[in-house]
């Protein structure tokens, strides 16, 4: 007994080396998670983020880590965290994503396959290397992730056309039609049901009123909308490993 | 008589039944190990996209290297020996290999090829003049995000193969595959890290890193 037990320890400690996190999916465009910058800054990149999705479709998306949770190379890691997360359209596989590590002084932005042309690796290392990497070695978070977050959509911007709304907002409007289509279905099915009694059809039905449903809620009314907050949701593009980083 | 007619009819139609149901099954079994196949191929063409962009990128580099002042020749001549290695050892960007020894020829080539240019970044760290030329500086960020997409198409690639091959062998499809001639394929094996970007261990003091105790979130 004491064996096995010892056995699964060393196996999980052994395990745990590899074993890696990947953060759950963000619900803004600049997400914190370090604490690095004001609430008031953090608020205008988000809304800043979410407009160019509105222009463009293009999903640039910051994550701010106080620590990589995985033994892999920055750039393995990040490039399964963005595609995890489905930043970018998922037919132009849009989507761009800096990653910052602040406590291994690490970053790497991941581009999704669609904006390998408009962002390659040569113009996301100049980024990294020459645009935010000299604020962060002064500990101007805010001023390097503004720098970076320009950068990013200016060489990005012009790719593609957006369509005036975010993945969310798009989706907020869905649950109207499911529920035209719902009430069209409910109608049909009880004039079916309806004719055949008239039919005869099945004898032993007559006794019933007409199909019996339980509305299940459709949707689940959408959380967006309040207090001009942009919240963020990936249309499921995809990474190929394009991109480059940085450490500082 | 009327009711061995009606007998022989209804037994006819469950038979039917029958053949209707395992028809349809083999239908949709064939259909899916197809479907299959060829998102295999189709991941085995982007590994292949991705390994011609890092040969496309080496003549490029090769020149830019050569450039700075007395470059250490061997190096160079080693990268652009593995370079032509790896063109001898063409495969079908359309299909992928069927035959184990065939993809392991290729991964070998390739893996040559990653270890004379690692071999090559490492030495370029002597010449500060290349360090601070923007035009191998860009080469080199290239380089590095081919190598990250290697290592990505590569991945997705054996996660397709681990799909058809998990349905070429399971129980009932592997009846079908069988009939049909789908067999399993052969997919990257691990390299002894060539294919890993060398890790810098700094743990002075304590012990090997495996031996470490698993860390806490």
């Amino acid at each position: 007994m004491k064996r096995i037990a010892f056995g699964i320890a060393a196996f999980v400690a052994i395990h745990s080396q590899a074993a890696e996190v990947i953060p759950p999916k963000p619900a803004a465009y600049f997400n914190d998670y370090a604490g690095v910058v004001s609430k008031e800054a953090a608020n205008r990149f988000n809304e800043q983020l979410a407009q160019f999705e509105r222009e463009t479709s293009n999903q640039v998306v910051v994550a701010v880590f106080p620590k990589m949770q995985s033994d892999s190379d920055v750039a393995d890691y990040t490039q399964r965290v963005a595609q995890a997360w489905g930043v970018g359209q998922k037919e132009q596989r849009n989507g761009v994503v800096l990653f910052v590590f602040t406590q291994d002084r690490k970053m790497f932005i991941q581009v999704g396959y669609g904006l390998e042309g408009a962002l390659p690796d040569a113009t996301a290392f100049d980024i990294t290397e020459y645009r935010i990497k000299p604020h962060f070695r002064s500990n101007d978070y805010e001023g390097g992730l503004a720098a970076g977050i320009d950068s990013i959509l200016k060489a990005v911007r012009g790719e593609y056309k957006g369509t005036g709304k975010t993945v969310l907002e798009r989706r907020a409007k869905g649950p109207a039609p499911s529920f035209l289509f719902f009430v069209i279905f409910v109608v049909v099915l009880s004039i079916i049901s309806r004719v055949m009694r008239r039919l005869g059809g099945y004898g032993y039905s007559s006794r019933r009123r007409g199909p019996v449903f339980i509305p299940m809620g459709f949707g689940g009314g959408s959380s967006s909308g309040g207090g001009g907050f942009s919240g963020f949701s990936g249309g499921g593009g995809s990474f190929g490993g394009g991109g480059a980083g940085s450490s500082w | 008589m009327n009711k061995f007619a009606i007998g022989c009819g209804g037994l006819l139609v469950i038979v039917l039944f029958i053949v209707f149901v395992i028809g349809l099954f083999f239908w949709g079994t064939y259909n899916r190990l197809v479907t299959l196949d060829q998102n295999v191929n189709k991941k085995w063409g982007d590994v292949q996209t991705v390994y011609q962009r890092r040969a496309d990128l080496i003549p490029n580099l090769v020149n830019t290297v050569q450039g700075a002042a007395n470059f250490e020749k061997s190096t160079i001549v080693e990268v652009t020996n593995a370079r032509a290695s790896v063109g001898r050892v063409q495969l079908d960007p359309n299909k992928a290999p069927t035959d184990a020894k065939q993809l392991e020829e290729f991964q070998a080539a390739q893996g040559q090829l990653s270890n004379a240019l690692s071999r090559l970044l490492v030495v370029v760290e002597r010449y500060p003049e290349l360090k601070s030329n923007q035009n191998f500086l860009g080469l080199q960020a290239q380089l590095e995000g081919t190598e990250n997409r290697i290592s990505v198409e590569r991945n997705n690639f054996n996660g397709a193969v681990q799909d058809f091959n998990t349905a070429v062998r399971r129980f009932p499809t592997n009846t079908i595959a069988g009939m049909f001639g789908f067999a399993p394929r052969p997919f990257f094996a691990a390299q002894q890290g060539a294919e890993k970007a060398p890790t810098v261990n700094f743990n002075f003091g304590s012990p090997a890193p495996a031996a470490s105790p698993a860390a806490t979130p």
